[in-house]
């Protein structure tokens, strides 16, 4: 692999930084017009005080609503102005708030015996609300399925086939789900985040029926690469996966952090520019697919620098610097994403061109911005 | 509390609240003092706020790092592997038990000061799987071994060739290729006797030196232009948008260097009790310097932090510089001095230690002080050069 890496650095001409551009997405990657849509993310005060905090296209805070404890990603629903803010692991709450106002619409408690991972999507048409969480005294992971028409009554649980479900997303056509199965055991008894199954951990990534709960497709990664966590997903339209890992292993170890999956094959892992590739410090926070569904960005706030890859090719093309940039969402132009940081920034980033604008209004900087970020078109 | 029965609040105004805010609780409270050994304790345990820094301040310490004191350095690398280079040359041509020690000096004069440049692995160090061909380590699979085995099998000749070498894999490259040959001792009979395989031996050590030479020289002649980007870090970079932002990386290795040392250096040879110990899991043992390497890599470590290395440098201008507490910069030095004092006390030889009644204990409590000195750059250093990470960075999910 690395062999492959430094020949690509001879075919590009260079040993450092830079871009391949992708020659059918170049001509689109033209700045940015107005957007109008919402962003939304999780977010932090500087006393322990959290919140769901929405913003505009320039930055403009436009809502904040506090939460009983810190939040992580939000899920979306259809058509609808439900949004689901799941509290992280070890969750016990989940709101549902209006994505307009932030007002409370429902509260979800967790059942005793389980404990919230932070994600949840919904089914494209609206009604059910599906979360990972852990069911900690058997070590297994599950996704619970919640009524949104029935004032979101529990109404199944299915097994996520892995321990310490993620992240999850639809597959296309809406019938899937496909799960980020982190591989990792914890336990409220040991404050519910601390992994207690480093050495026999065993990640993985599940594809299952959501009607049923049924497994569709599963994969791993080589048992050498056991300690990677598989804990982010995004789909692309044309059912493509991009997979960012979290390493559990040494800090000096040469492993992959990024990869691509398609149901029914093997996962297929990329590295970056040995440069790059230290700098992502063995983790990787958010995975979002751009407007053209040809480009990913995998954010890594340890190494505060956002990494790009094309998913047709699976190369590397670039990456920006983003200090402690976690939350990452597509806008609707191809190659471009908005980026949210942990020390109040947000950045409007190029891929295409390789170009960081900080978002202009003043206003989103009074928060330190959670590790994922969503957009809600107008 | 609950705070979410609190409505929603709508913003209509700009409502900034402090930008760069306190890390307060960002930092680690616990101290790990898990040693016996008595370890001057100036941080206090309860969180605190940090003041800002300004970008600005964070710009001469990186200009004095990476353009006063590491190419200096880099010169003394590249210089050593040259030394070294000749020395195989001259006991090649005339092979006998002095001149094998000799080159052994050389090597390990080498690998001195590879072992201080070691952790700064940023930039041209790691580019193109640099610090990895100068030495392929941890070998957790035992890959090197394998392929030497093969290696002397096979005997073949593009192995004698630095150029070909370089292409080859990692692990046949670099310092730990050369200590085998060097140091292993089912070796010593035939590079003096210089029969079929010390002729091999000989000549592959010399490609092995050789092809160090190239790579040093690569890392020295690339090292100005990576820290020329780092020095003028500025809003328009892609790479360092901020002063502060490039002197994190400085701030990391610094505390990775630390954790590498407990958890690889140390962690791996001492394994999870006594009995399953084993000092030929430490870093090249096989040249009995396990231990030495760790006192130099502190050197270089410390230069992050002090600004001064050897001749190279000012003390006072790396990070500390950013301390504006003398008694918490006083107790760092010490508390590190400490270490290196305890290692002074060791032999170099991991092997060498584990064979004394209590070698076991002294590595358990290297190990608890290097990661008390590693708790002191978390809490004290991290805390306040504001370098420590974010909220993302250090509580992610």
């Amino acid at each position: 692999m690395r062999h492959q890496r430094r020949e690509f650095l001879k075919l590009m001409g260079v040993g450092g930084a830079f871009t391949l551009l992708p020659l059918d997405l170049a001509r689109a990657a033209t700045p940015a017009a107005q957007d109008r849509a919402t962003y939304i993310s999780a977010s932090a005060g500087d006393h322990d005080d959290y919140y769901v905090s929405a913003f505009n296209a320039a930055g403009k805070i436009l809502f904040e609503q506090p939460l009983p404890g810190r939040g992580h990603d939000l899920g979306l629903r259809p058509n609808h102005v439900d949004v689901a803010a799941v509290e992280r692991r070890p969750g016990l709450y989940a709101l549902i708030l209006d994505r307009h106002t932030g007002d409370v619409r429902a509260k979800l408690h967790c059942p005793e015996d389980r404990r919230f991972y932070g994600h949840s999507i919904y089914s494209n048409d609206g009604r059910f609300l599906y979360v990972s969480e852990n069911d900690f005294e058997h070590q297994r992971g599950v996704i619970s399925v919640w009524d949104a028409n029935d004032g979101y009554r529990r109404v199944a649980e299915f097994d996520s086939y892995g321990m310490g479900p993620h992240e999850l997303h639809l597959m296309p056509g809406g019938d899937q789900i496909a799960i980020a199965n982190g591989g990792l055991h914890t336990h409220p008894d040991h404050d519910g985040r601390t992994p207690l199954n480093i050495a026999t951990m065993e990640p993985n990534l599940s594809v299952i029926d959501r009607k049923t709960g049924k497994l569709v497709h599963q994969a791993s990664l080589k048992q050498d690469w056991h300690q990677l966590s598989i804990r982010h997903i995004d789909v692309a339209k044309d059912g493509a996966i991009a997979v960012g890992f979290q390493y559990h292993g040494g800090l000096t170890d040469e492993v992959p952090l990024v990869g691509t999956y398609r149901p029914g094959k093997e996962i297929r892992a990329m590295e970056a520019p040995d440069t790059v590739q230290v700098r992502m410090r063995q983790y990787c926070g958010s995975v979002r697919f751009d407007a053209s569904g040809q480009v990913f960005g995998i954010s890594c706030p340890r190494g505060g620098i956002v990494t790009f890859w094309d998913a047709k090719t699976s190369d590397f093309l670039t990456h920006i610097a983003a200090p402690d940039g976690c939350g990452l969402s597509a806008t609707d132009r191809a190659g471009e994403f908005v980026n949210t940081s942990g020390l109040g920034n947000g950045w409007r980033m190029d891929a295409i061109r390789r170009k960081r604008v900080e978002l202009p209004d003043d206003s989103h900087k009074s928060l330190r911005w959670d590790n994922h970020l969503q957009r809600i078109a107008i | 509390m609950s705070r979410y029965k609190l409505g929603p609040r709508l913003v209509n105004h700009v409502n900034i609240r402090k930008t760069h805010m306190s890390l307060k609780f960002c930092w680690r409270t616990t101290s790990l003092l898990t040693t016996a050994t008595a370890l001057i304790i100036i941080s206090t345990a309860a969180p605190k706020a940090y003041a800002d820094i300004p970008d600005e301040d964070y710009r001469p310490i990186l200009e004095h790092l990476l353009t006063t004191v590491m190419p200096p350095k880099l010169d003394a690398l590249n210089d050593a592997t040259v030394d070294l280079a000749d020395g195989l040359t001259n006991f090649c041509s005339a092979p006998d038990a002095d001149g094998l020690s000799d080159v052994r000096g050389d090597f390990h004069a080498a690998m001195d000061i590879w072992q201080e440049i070691q952790p700064w692995r940023m930039g041209p160090l790691v580019a193109n799987g640099r610090d990895q061909h100068i030495e392929y380590w941890p070998d957790k699979h035992g890959t090197a071994t394998r392929q030497f085995r093969k290696l002397m099998f096979n005997k073949p000749v593009a192995f004698t060739d630095p150029v070909k070498l370089s292409e080859a894999s990692a692990a046949l490259q670099g310092f730990p290729a050369l200590e085998e040959v060097l140091f292993d001792d089912a070796h010593s009979d035939a590079l003096i006797s210089a029969n079929e395989d010390g002729v091999f031996l000989c000549q592959y050590g010399s490609a092995i030196a050789t092809n160090l030479v190239a790579i040093t020289g690569e890392l020295r002649d690339d090292w100005p232009g990576f820290a020329e980007a780092m020095s003028t870090a500025g809003a328009d970079s892609m790479d360092y948008p901020t002063a502060k932002f490039a002197a994190t990386d400085l701030y990391r290795a610094l505390h990775e260097g630390l954790l590498i040392i407990s958890t690889q250096k140390l962690g791996r040879p001492l394994g999870d009790e006594e009995k399953d110990a084993k000092a030929s899991r430490g870093e090249s043992e096989t040249s009995k310097r396990s231990l030495r390497n760790i006192h130099h890599n502190l050197i270089g470590l410390l230069a992050i932090y002090d600004g001064k290395w050897g001749d190279a440098g000012e003390e006072g201008k790396g990070l500390a510089a950013l301390i504006d507490s003398s008694l918490l910069d006083r107790s760092f030095r010490l508390n590190w001095q400490t270490v290196q004092d305890t290692l002074a006390d060791l032999p170099p030889s991991l092997t060498e230690l584990l064979d004394q009644p209590d070698g076991y204990q002294k590595l358990v409590d290297l190990q608890g002080q290097i990661d008390f000195l590693t708790t002191l750059v978390e809490n004290d250093v991290g805390g306040n050069t504001n370098l420590g990470g974010g909220f993302n960075a250090l509580d992610g999910d």
